[in-house]
């Protein structure tokens, strides 16, 4: 079977909290689309939150007036209360024997990204400067710098994608949690903790 | 003479209101720094630890999150060394914000996992385990200004909370465990304040041990509500170790608990 036969998710998340409207319209942006296209993508899946209905709807519109026809599907939904499990899965390539390894494209939510990396699903972090202070960034950056991420920015997804490509093999080789090394080896992280103040002895 | 007479009586006057200021003020630092010693005796040292209770805060969104993963990595940790027995605390009380029924569905599910097994007392261990609503302390885009308000409505009903504990059957919890939501913070300072009057002789007890992990999102600054609880939570934990180095010594890296 060929690349372009394969099913390719790129799954954009942008958390269930805050909205993120530059997020959507990015990655609604014709120039996106066809980095996605270059890079063998088959659909595209958009969680836009409670209230981005109709800045999808109306960003959609807006690119498939101006894009020339393309054979990527393009989906969306507000929110699903069961969880983004099943979404992330998709993106990870196991919903059905044809599907490859796609991506997920995420608000910088502390949730999300535990959840990407406890599958080992490559992730693109995009920090929303929008929030009341940007302690989002530094995390983005720390978990970029160990490779478990790639920091993506709003001007450049498309670079990002390429990105990802570069480094799939590493990120869905890394496991989570990392294996503690060093003292913290020893250490008995929140048992510990809670036997200490406990004064429970074993 | 009469107006010297009354600039001696106001000054001694003002001596005498000086002094017992300040000795009030001293008397409360040294009560501050009975209740707030991490060296105070602890719940099993004091014979309560057959019907221990733990006291889970979740915040909403990202801190549910972070609270829930933690817990799920400790129940579920391959060595036994580090495996956490969740039934181990009788008593479980789950604190969730008025209106985040994402946050309760969290915690019933880690209830099931943790403590149902499938076994005949799947039942009796759930009901165990009770989850309470408060007040949201701040919506996540409200103005600052008009926090204080929402944070003493907060304050007054985990004062009820705390208290409905201590009349139960369950009593007052051994040990709070947070991180960073607002809620959070408020229930920490409200045992604080309980400990300091020795409500229900919770102080003597060695009741409400408080302890606080830094969100895995904060890398090298404190949020807020670590600001605010550093020094006063008894066990103060990061999870970077760029955050561990800063602070007054009690910042605790004991890598990456999520």
């Amino acid at each position: 079977m060929s690349a372009q036969n394969q099913q390719k998710t790129c799954l954009v998340t942008i958390g269930a909290t805050a909205s993120f409207a530059a997020l959507v319209e990015a990655v609604l942006d014709p120039t996106f689309l066809s980095g996605l296209e270059a890079n063998n993508y088959t659909h595209l899946l958009i969680q836009y939150g409670q209230d981005g209905q109709q800045l999808f709807d109306a960003s959609l519109q807006r690119s498939l007036q101006s894009n020339t026809p393309s054979s990527l599907q393009i989906s969306g939904f507000p929110i699903d209360t069961s969880g983004l499990k099943s979404h992330l899965l998709l993106a990870k390539g196991h919903a059905n024997p044809s599907a490859t390894p796609g991506v997920v494209i995420s608000h910088a939510g502390s949730g999300t990204i535990l959840d990407c990396l406890r599958i080992s699903v490559p992730l693109i972090v995009v920090p929303n400067s929008e929030l009341l202070d940007n302690h989002q960034v530094e995390l983005a950056e720390a978990l970029a710098e160990q490779e478990y991420v790639v920091h993506g920015r709003l001007e450049d997804l498309t670079g990002a994608l390429g990105e990802v490509e570069q480094i799939r093999e590493r990120i869905e080789g890394k496991k989570w949690p990392p294996v503690n090394s060093g003292v913290h080896r020893e250490a008995r992280g929140l048992k510990g903790v809670l036997n200490e103040e406990m004064g429970w002895l074993d | 003479m009469a107006s010297a007479s009354s600039v001696r009586f106001t000054l001694t006057y003002l001596i005498f209101a000086f002094t017992c200021f300040l000795a009030i003020v001293s008397l409360i630092l040294v009560r501050l720094s009975i209740i707030l010693s991490p060296h105070r005796l602890k719940p099993s040292e004091l014979n309560r630890a057959g019907s221990a209770h733990l006291l889970i805060v979740l915040g909403s969104g990202g801190h549910t999150a972070e609270m829930v993963a933690m817990l799920e990595r400790a129940v579920n940790e391959d060595e036994t060394t580090r495996r956490f027995e969740w039934k181990r605390f009788k008593h479980r009380t789950w604190v969730v914000s008025s209106g985040d029924s994402i946050s309760a569905q969290r915690a019933r599910a880690f209830e099931d996992m943790a403590s149902g097994n499938g076994t005949t007392a799947s039942g009796s261990q759930r009901q165990r385990a009770q989850i309470l609503t408060v007040p949201r302390a701040r919506e996540i885009h409200q103005p600052i200004y008009t926090a204080p308000i929402s944070s003493l409505r907060c304050l007054f009903a985990t004062f009820g909370l705390l208290l409905g504990c201590s009349r139960s059957g369950r009593d007052f919890p051994d040990i709070i465990l947070c991180n960073g939501p607002a809620t959070a913070t408020i229930i920490v300072f409200t045992a604080v304040l309980l400990r300091f009057f020795n409500v229900r002789n919770c102080h003597s007890r060695g009741k409400m041990r408080t302890v606080y992990v830094e969100s895995w999102a904060r890398v090298k600054k404190l949020s807020l509500s670590g600001n605010l609880l550093e020094g006063v939570a008894d066990r103060f934990v990061v999870q970077w170790p760029q955050l561990a180095k800063g602070g007054r010594g009690s910042r605790e890296f004991l890598g990456v608990l999520v």
